[in-house]
């Protein structure tokens, strides 16, 4: 069924004709545009955010060292850890899923795009708020991203830097909660669900967790800010354990939301790139919410040492979890093995997600048996499992899907040279930063420690993972030198200009001009008709069918 | 483990999927999107292995709980800012062993070989955690709250112990030593005889 765009206000959201400049940017109403905004808002903050991470591998690289204060190191771990999650992979994953779902869907806007804004500047402002921190007496806050009370009350964390930081976050997170929101509430055009491509499907899972799991972490942080108030309230354990338990309740389902979108870019670019269609598609979506459902039961695990978890319920549900993945595994390595494989850059990117997500959901499987728990966590076997899933997994389907869409969002092409040089420097600096992070914890390194002594015998891991560290400063500098050169390119009219269509896509976003007009569709590009979730696919197994009857047609 | 196992598989079929199914090599993209069956038997297994995973784990859990038939030996273990307070109260007169965990200065946790030994565990300020790498064991230490367990050292000999979790400025140096002497030393220890253990 083909829909043609509505051109009255009231339908599409906001103004139609956007305004220019960067007031128009940050006051727009275009749900591509804010969802640019969040996505290169979270872009510059992950740049940031790694910087603060390379400090920390410097100061790692040999025992005793003293490049930077105790004090310095654990704002940095805090922030870094506090701002990659809470200020870069959930927004980024909410800002891809702002700007795709509508296309996806073939709508031409989002349902309620100022409150989109409106999420968009409570994010800004959080992560203002949290890095203002850096800028009082004491210095930022330093009791990591999770900081547990007692630790982070007003007597152990004195200074204005931890109260930036729980308004920081408080407001980072309404921002996503209300994007989560209004991405749910999006308008369908007669497009059924289970004709929905996979990554809108993600997005509907993780706006689902996001608004069922996000509002714990607010309750939270409202616990420690009357804590704060009046640290007397400390004195009883049901309150430093009770916040254990709403932190972890936002903290599991998080990591998911962190997860799901760039799993759900990965499931895309293989099966175009694989040249059909995505391969066990009705198991996946129904594993998406089966995860969603279980994510908000197994919070416990992230507690076993506490003392204070039922262990063999949190485990029980722990490895239950083992399931949806196991589908979602066997889906994508499925529409891989039955493809046609083109290994442009974005394939590339999808293709190391698979093994590299994969030991870092396997280590996960280890952390979540307490027998197991009781040795490795708070060690850097913990710190190694998160950056496989967050960076080895999450981080290369961001890049993937950046790779993926940047045609379509810039209408110029990205340097593919680069991009693969790029690649390989990724894969390189990922594993040798993060694998000796797994034999250090096993061996005895806690986390968050500032230094360590020479004869604890850590050292040349260390050293190890810090060359790793300065291969991920390459990749991202490359990276960085190919997207500006290409945008660059593009304001000259040098670029090379994308079609509308440069990799064979299945889903609408493909179907309209490069970039997307103000209301995603017109006349010349109209929404094709929607028959599966890879519409695209059908359109030109359709055509192929009839080229062939019209050849055999004497 | 079994999970090198499903690693290996999950890359052995990447691998061939590269070698086999590039575009370059004429092969034909697949224009199936399901085999629902293959799926059922799929989720069966992995059912299956979950199942067994839960029940195993159970198990274990199970032997990390059982306590022993032997009373025990007790230790009150204190945590603070930053370092351990070991305290004997089955000794003769009230023993507490400190220190500042300041260079060199670091309090040593003495148990007997061959008896479990019951550590209840408490900090005076905010979180901390035991963690003995050696054992492969770690417990959080909480205020206003005791945590119990119980470890059985099998061997003499002097491990260190860390704070494992979080505790700001000197955390990284909150170490402390756990010493296994025969139970006859630990006896005399307790007595309160110097140059014994420690
Ligand atoms: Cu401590």
């Amino acid at each position: 069924m083909t829909v043609a765009p509505p051109t009255e206000k009231s339908d599409i959201g906001g103004r139609p004709v956007p305004p220019s400049g960067w007031l128009g940017w940050v006051t727009s109403t275009d749900h591509k545009r804010i969802g640019l905004l969040t996505a290169g808002t979270s872009f510059v903050l992950f740049v940031g955010m790694g910087t603060l991470a390379l400090t920390m591998r410097a100061q790692l690289a040999q025992p005793e060292q003293e490049l930077v204060s105790s004090h310095l190191y654990n704002q940095l771990f805090t922030i870094h850890g506090s701002g990659m999650i809470y200020l870069v992979f959930t927004p980024f994953a909410l800002g891809m899923g702002v700007y795709l779902v509508p296309l996806q869907i073939g709508a031409p806007g989002i349902a309620m795009a100022r409150l989109t804004l409106l999420g968009y500047w409570f994010y800004a402002l959080g992560a203002a708020v949290m890095l203002a921190g850096f800028a009082t007496p004491l210095r930022a806050h330093a009791d990591g991203w999770f900081s547990y009370p007692p630790m982070a009350d007003s007597v152990h964390s004195p200074g204005t830097g931890t109260d930036l930081w729980i308004a920081g976050v408080f407001l980072a997170t309404t921002g996503t909660i209300i994007m989560g929101w209004t991405v749910l509430r999006k308008r369908t055009y007669g497009m059924t669900m289970l004709r929905l491509p996979v990554f809108s499907w993600s997005m509907i899972v993780s706006c689902l967790m996001v608004i069922g799991a996000f509002p714990a972490l607010l309750a939270a942080l409202g616990l420690l800010a009357v804590g704060r108030a009046d640290p007397s309230m400390f004195d009883q354990n049901v309150w430093n354990i009770g916040y254990q338990h709403l932190f972890w309740f936002y903290g599991h389902p998080v990591v998911y939301v962190m997860f799901f979108p760039y799993l759900a870019a990965v499931a895309e670019v293989l099966a175009v790139f694989s040249g059909r269609r995505f391969f066990g598609y009705k198991g996946t979506v129904l594993s998406l919410l089966v995860f969603a459902a279980l994510s908000m039961s197994v919070w416990g695990h992230h507690m076993f040492a506490t003392g204070q978890a039922t262990n063999d319920y949190y485990s029980l549900t722990s490895i239950a979890l083992l399931v949806p993945a196991g589908v979602e595994y066997f889906a994508m390595v499925g529409t891989i093995l039955g493809g046609r494989l083109r290994l442009a850059p974005p394939m590339l990117f999808a293709l190391a997600f698979i093994p590299q997500f994969l030991i870092g959901g396997l280590t996960g499987i280890m952390v979540g048996t307490p027998v197991i728990d009781y040795h490795v966590t708070d060690s850097y076997f913990v710190v190694a499992h998160l950056h496989y899933v967050l960076f080895a997994g999450s981080a290369f389907g961001l890049f993937g899907a950046v790779y993926f869409w940047f045609p379509k969002v810039t209408g110029v092409m990205l340097g593919h040279r680069l991009g693969r040089l790029r690649f390989w420097l990724l894969v390189l600096g990922t594993n040798v930063t993060f694998l000796p992070m797994f034999a250090l914890g096993y061996l005895g390194m806690p986390r968050r420690i500032s230094s360590y002594a020479s004869f604890e015998g850590f050292g040349w891991l260390n050293l190890l993972s810090s060359i790793g560290a300065a291969f991920l400063a390459a990749a991202m500098t490359v990276f960085a030198v190919n997207v500006l050169w290409t945008l660059r390119k593009r304001t000259l009219g040098s670029a090379e200009k994308a079609p509308d269509d440069p990799w064979g896509g299945h889903t609408l976003e493909w179907a309209t001009s490069s970039p997307p007009p103000r209301l995603n569709f017109t006349p010349d590009h109209p929404v094709p008709p929607v028959t599966s979730f890879a519409p695209l696919l059908d359109l030109r197994q359709k055509q192929k069918e009839e080229t062939a009857a019209d050849r055999s047609r004497p | 483990m079994k999970q090198r196992h499903i690693f290996g598989d999950v890359l052995a079929l990447l691998g061939y999927a590269l070698l086999r199914r590039r575009a370059g090599r004429q092969v034909t993209a697949s224009e199936r999107s399901e085999r629902p069956r293959l799926e059922a038997y799929y989720v069966g297994v992995l059912v299956a292995f979950a199942a067994f995973l839960v029940a195993w784990t159970a198990w274990q859990n199970q032997r990390e709980h059982e306590s022993a038939a032997r009373p025990p030996v007790r230790v009150d273990v204190s945590s603070f800012l930053w370092c351990w307070a070991f305290s004997y109260p089955q000794a003769p007169e009230r023993r507490t062993v400190s220190g500042s965990c300041r260079g060199d200065d670091l309090p040593t946790l003495v148990v007997p070989t061959g008896h479990p030994v019951q550590l209840r565990l408490t900090s005076r300020d905010v979180i901390h955690s035991l963690w003995v790498p050696h054992l492969r064991y770690k417990m959080d230490a909480f205020p206003h709250h005791v945590n119990t367990f119980t470890l059985t050292l099998d061997r003499e000999g002097r491990w260190m112990g860390k704070c494992a979790e979080f505790c700001g400025q000197r955390h990284r140096t909150m170490h402390f030593w756990i010493k296994a002497v025969s139970p006859e030393e630990y006896d005399k220890w307790l007595q309160g005889q110097q140059g014994a253990a420690v």
